[in-house]
């Protein structure tokens, strides 16, 4: 009974950790947009990025209930021997995440998280504990089909931004006033990143209470201290995360407008939001991704550098099976070894963390360790300086030669 | 074993973000362009200069007041229909806002 208490305690300890990275690492995605455009100060960003985070946690808990109840089929597995599979799934995580980290591989710590949980599940507990429906339509396809959703729609929103505002006599077009309205549709992403990104570790914590029989099975919801634990933990990680972006923020998003910027946020926010309604546990780096993508393309004139795209796309794919790889050879530690298992797992973790830690204190920041994924997504659109003319501008042209040509006549 | 993908889940998901993306940036583009319109044309300089930003620099910004100000003076609207498109900018931008919260009270309230 007390290794079960201690497990549960570690479980959530480590689970919170998770949370706080994410959080650490997500500041950027949310708020790179807006700072590279100067909507708002990258101070007041951060602040304001971490107090929405923590007021999305309490919006939805539809995410936290497709993890809680319904990845895993809690009638196929044995109780006891689930709570130290649950430990070695998030060791899995963050340690796929440490490794991409160094690497500078693309990567999603959503992803990392599931593929975690499932690779443990399915060496401890068997193939048949998984619910692969559940798996395939709210997790892995959600995951191929959310960011190209918001892609599209951010191509057409900034098609639709540049058609209203467009002025033909060559007279100020007010675009300018779209960097204040970054200001809404930054807050609204940060707040929709709360609804996704926080459910996922409320969803495990609550998984863990379940099976340590802490809360009854038929309460869908999170307990109200989970809730707050993991809105609070990822504000946190949202504030302290900031100063990376302080520093070097959307380096590579320098070619952004406000228009196009407002249109990629407000698509964000919108998917994520709609997808977070439905359960569906997304990745919102790779949402934001789509969007910076789809927004300049949405713009006259630009093309696609299909290199850096599949780049982006491969590093993607590969996390769900890659961290399912490493939570599997951690449970198979607990499967093979037992307690030990579970002692080897808990010190691999302390020394995965504590050299994340050493090696953030050592790296200097520069803009190419620095930079955010969303940022770099950014890299993979070319926008010519001078676009080719609009329909009407082409008419306008032909027109004025016409005319001259009368002229000359 | 048999899986099953509510494949309605993912339409409802496109069309429900389409929909409120395309009513805020629609709602919100109008809005500017009826601001311009009425002669107020917003000139919204970045908070603060990051290495990042290349977009507009203050002396840029002060040119674009100037030629907003003097769009504005040789506006061909008589001032009843700079009103009007004044109070039609920020009925857009009503409008703009009250999608945000639709879709906001939306998901609160259906979960």
């Amino acid at each position: 009974m007390e290794t079960a208490t201690l497990i549960v305690v570690l479980v959530i300890v480590l689970a919170l950790f998770f949370d706080f990275t994410n959080g650490f690492h997500d500041t950027a995605n949310a708020m790179a947009t807006p700072i590279a455009t100067g909507a708002l100060k990258p101070k007041v960003a951060v602040l304001l990025a971490a107090v929405l985070n923590l007021v999305g946690a309490f919006l939805s808990t539809e995410v936290s209930q497709t993890i809680s109840h319904g990845i895993i089929r809690e009638d196929q597995i044995d109780p006891n021997a689930f709570l130290p599979l649950i430990f070695a799934g998030l060791i899995g995580a963050i340690t796929w995440n440490m490794f991409t980290w160094l690497l500078g591989l693309p990567s999603s710590s959503s992803h990392a998280l599931f593929g975690g949980l499932i690779g443990a599940t399915i060496v401890g507990a068997g193939w048949m504990a998984i619910d692969y429906s559940v798996v395939l339509s709210k997790v892995i396809l959600p995951a191929v089909l959310a960011p190209l959703t918001a892609g599209l729609i951010a191509f057409t929103a900034t098609r639709l931004a540049y058609a209203i505002t467009r002025r033909y006599d060559t007279k100020p077009d007010g675009r300018d006033g779209f960097r204040f309205g970054q200001i809404f549709t930054s807050s609204l992403v940060a707040l929709a990143h709360g609804t996704n990104d926080a459910q996922k570790t409320m969803g495990v914590i609550t998984l863990t209470l379940i099976i340590a029989g802490v809360q009854s099975p038929s309460q869908t919801a999170p307990e109200l201290w989970v809730i707050l634990a993991c809105g609070i933990t990822i504000a946190l990680g949202t504030y302290m995360g900031g100063w990376r972006i302080i520093r070097t923020l959307g380096k590579g998003l320098t070619d952004v407008k406000p228009a196009q910027g407002f249109s990629a946020e407000s698509s964000t926010a919108a998917t994520i939001l709609a997808s977070s309604a439905l359960g569906f546990a997304l990745s919102t780096t790779q949402v934001a991704s789509g969007s910076v993508i789809g927004s300049g393309l949405g713009r006259r004139g630009a093309t696609v550098r299909w290199r850096t795209a599949g780049r982006i796309m491969v590093g993607w794919l590969f996390t769900l099976p890659a961290s399912a790889a490493v939570g599997g050879v951690m449970a198979v530690m607990v499967a093979w070894l037992g307690g030990w298992g579970i002692l080897i797992d808990a010190v691999f973790a302390v020394v995965v963390i504590l050299t994340i830690f050493l090696l953030s204190r050592r790296n200097k920041v520069t803009a190419a360790n620095a930079m955010s994924e969303v940022a770099e997504s950014g890299t993979a659109v070319k926008v010519t300086r001078n676009p080719p003319p609009t329909r009407r501008q082409r008419a306008a042209v032909r027109d004025e030669a016409r005319r001259e040509k009368e002229v000359s006549k | 074993m048999s899986i099953t993908i509510d494949w309605l889940a993912f339409v409802q998901v496109f069309v429900a973000a389409m929909l409120a993306t395309v009513l805020v940036v629609g709602f919100y583009s109008l809005g500017l362009r009826l601001l311009v319109r009425a002669g107020r044309v917003p000139v919204v300089g970045p908070a603060e200069f990051t290495d990042a930003i290349t977009v507009i620099t203050p002396k840029d910004a002060q040119r674009a007041a100037k030629a907003a100000a003097k769009a504005a003076r040789k506006s061909p609207l008589t001032p009843a229909q700079r009103q009007i498109a004044a109070i039609g900018a920020y009925i857009s931008f009503g409008l703009c806002g009250l999608a945000v919260l639709g879709g906001l009270l939306l998901i609160v309230f259906n979960h």
